[in-house]
């Protein structure tokens, strides 16, 4: 057990944390945003975890508070990460569709330049030697699983509630909702936030876990990783984007024995994917079921003469 | 009785077409309202200056003596204006039942955090909604196909479940566009009779859109007729039918 923790804990740990990646995709599409913004609220996160736990500004706060500065910085990620992404999503939530994806895009690339030149993160280097919270990697299960827990919690009990129905309702149809009494502006912003929130918390939570912060933590490809998680799993479900992030997260490691082939059987498969299951893995998966059911019922309807 | 809905000179432009054209009537609370005309005449662009889902180009709409043009849709609805649509809206991928529910956002009050902490009064207020939904799926008949997605549900059924959904916001006043369109004789037959049934036991106002000239005859207590977004005749159904106006647009000139 010690000696596979060893080898395989990072890779778990990976896991769990793209999981939560491909959530904070999942929140504002369950609002019918699609948004690619949020490596740049991961890497927000992550660069003031890193900056809270190695400037000397922050020293006297490190010796106060001791373990406690951890949890300190997620906080302050989370709420960085809620105010730039309702500065953000006010004017970005006017586009729609693409051109949105476009705009979130742009937005992950201003604040990835930014980061490139300024002498707080580090510039180009970015910051090194982010003190750690846990002597192993494997440790760090102890603040993703969690927090993925808690995801899948909120995101569970929010499906079934007031605030989860008025999203919906502007994913099937916006005008409709705005015609059924939902402001669709602002549950359209608190999709995008809820997604910003929970990237930037993972982003504080990864520096440490990282060991280094610097700008290729926020990129173009990383977006379009977590979009792949999300469409691979399924958009329309809290299970598809963990799934879809656990399965190609964990591909490149399966497939290494194949060496640089592994990129090319690693493509194939998202067009496979793309093209045979649009609502995703999950999606497929609750047709199937619901297709079974209907045939049982029609089974159960007897002998065919009641249509 | 008096006045609930006013449009004075209300105007729409869609580029040089002139789609409502300075039209100018008076709803009375209570009234069966019916709009008719050709096809193109403007009607469900008039629905959708008074929902707010077209902004207007000039005059003015009000509601109970409060102006609703430039106000946005939510707000409108949250007034207690419900509409259903010419070319059905229901949220697709949603059951019938989440349907109706959603229509309850703006008589609820449950924020993010209360609905996923579930706090005593947001789970007494879920309780409500979830009883208020049923009892208005009932009320359509459609209560044993609450958990069945919308999408699967035949035209008439969708229109119902739109009448519901209209319904479930605790309206003032319904605007039902073409409910009887897609309908056979005896399905037109039992919406005449379900409208006025819902007129008096939610105390509406209901304005209809509608090509079936019987129904509309038979329904409305009065009438207006569109034609090329212009308020040609306005009155009883007897007097409207008796207009050479409308003979004209309906008919052709001699």
């Amino acid at each position: 057990m010690e000696e596979f923790l060893q080898n395989y804990g990072f890779l778990l740990v990976t896991l769990v944390q793209q999981s939560l990646l491909a959530l904070s995709l999942y929140f504002p599409l369950t609002a019918g945003q699609l948004s690619l913004a949020a490596p740049g609220f991961y890497s927000l996160g992550g660069y003031i975890a890193a900056i809270m736990a190695t400037a000397d500004y922050f020293a006297p706060w490190r010796d106060a508070l001791g373990w406690a500065i951890f949890p300190l910085e997620w906080l302050i990620a989370a709420i960085a990460s809620a105010l730039l992404a309702f500065l953000v999503g006010i004017p970005a939530l006017r586009l729609r569709g693409i051109y949105l994806a476009l705009a979130t895009i742009a937005f992950v690339e201003i604040l990835r330049v930014l980061c490139l030149n300024l002498d707080i993160t580090g510039g180009a280097v970015g910051i090194f030697g982010i003190p750690q919270l846990f002597e192993s990697r494997w440790g760090y299960i102890w603040t993703f699983g969690p927090l993925l827990a808690a995801t899948l919690f909120f995101g569970y009990r929010l499906d079934r509630s007031r605030v989860g129905r008025a999203f919906k309702a502007i994913r099937e149809d916006e005008l409709a909702a705005g015609a059924m009494g939902i402001d669709a502006t602002r549950y359209k912003v608190l999709a995008f936030v809820i997604g910003a929130v929970l990237a930037g918390i993972v982003g504080a939570m990864s520096a440490p876990f990282l060991n280094t912060w610097n700008a290729r933590q926020g990129t173009f490809d990383a977006s379009i990783s977590y979009l792949a998680y999300v469409l691979i799993g399924g958009g329309r479900s809290l299970w598809g984007p963990v799934l879809g992030a656990v399965l190609l997260a964990s591909l490149p490691e399966l497939l290494r024995p194949l060496k640089d082939a592994r990129l090319i059987i690693n493509g194939v498969l998202l067009v496979i994917a793309t093209v045979y299951l649009p609502q995703g893995i999950v999606g497929a998966l609750h047709r199937l079921k619901q297709i079974a059911l209907s045939r049982g019922a029609a089974a159960r309807g007897g002998d065919g003469r009641h249509p | 009785m008096g006045v609930i809905l006013e449009a004075r000179a209300l105007q729409r432009n869609f580029g040089g077409l002139v789609a409502v054209d300075s039209v100018s009537f008076a709803v009375e609370e209570g009234e069966i309202f019916g709009l008719i005309g050709p096809n193109g005449a403007g009607k469900s662009t008039l629905f959708n200056l008074m929902t707010g889902l077209t902004p207007a180009s000039g005059g003015t709409f009000t509601f109970r003596g409060e102006t609703l043009t430039g106000m946005p849709p939510h707000r409108i609805a949250a007034l207690g204006i419900g509409r259903t649509f010419q070319n059905i809206r229901l949220f697709k991928g949603l059951t019938a039942l989440e349907n109706v529910k959603i229509a309850r956002h703006s008589r609820t009050v449950t924020g993010l955090l209360g609905g996923v902490f579930g706090s005593g009064k947001s789970r007494m207020e879920e309780l409500s909604v979830e009883k208020k939904a049923w009892e208005i799926l009932a009320l359509v008949g459609l209560a044993d196909r609450g958990t069945e997605l919308s999408d699967n549900f035949s035209y008439g059924e969708q229109r119902r479940l739109e009448i519901g959904r209209a319904l479930a916001l605790d309206p003032t006043v319904l605007l039902l566009d073409e409910p009887a369109a897609g309908m056979n004789a005896a399905e037109k037959q039992t919406l005449t009779g379900f409208i006025r049934e819902i007129r008096a036991r939610f105390n509406l106002t209901v304005l209809l859109i509608e090509h079936h000239v019987p129904l509309v005859m038979g329904l409305c207590d009065r009438i207006a007729v569109l034609n090329f977004g212009e308020l040609i005749a306005f009155g009883s159904p007897a007097e409207v039918q008796k207009n050479p106006a409308v003979i004209e647009a309906y008919l052709g000139a001699e």
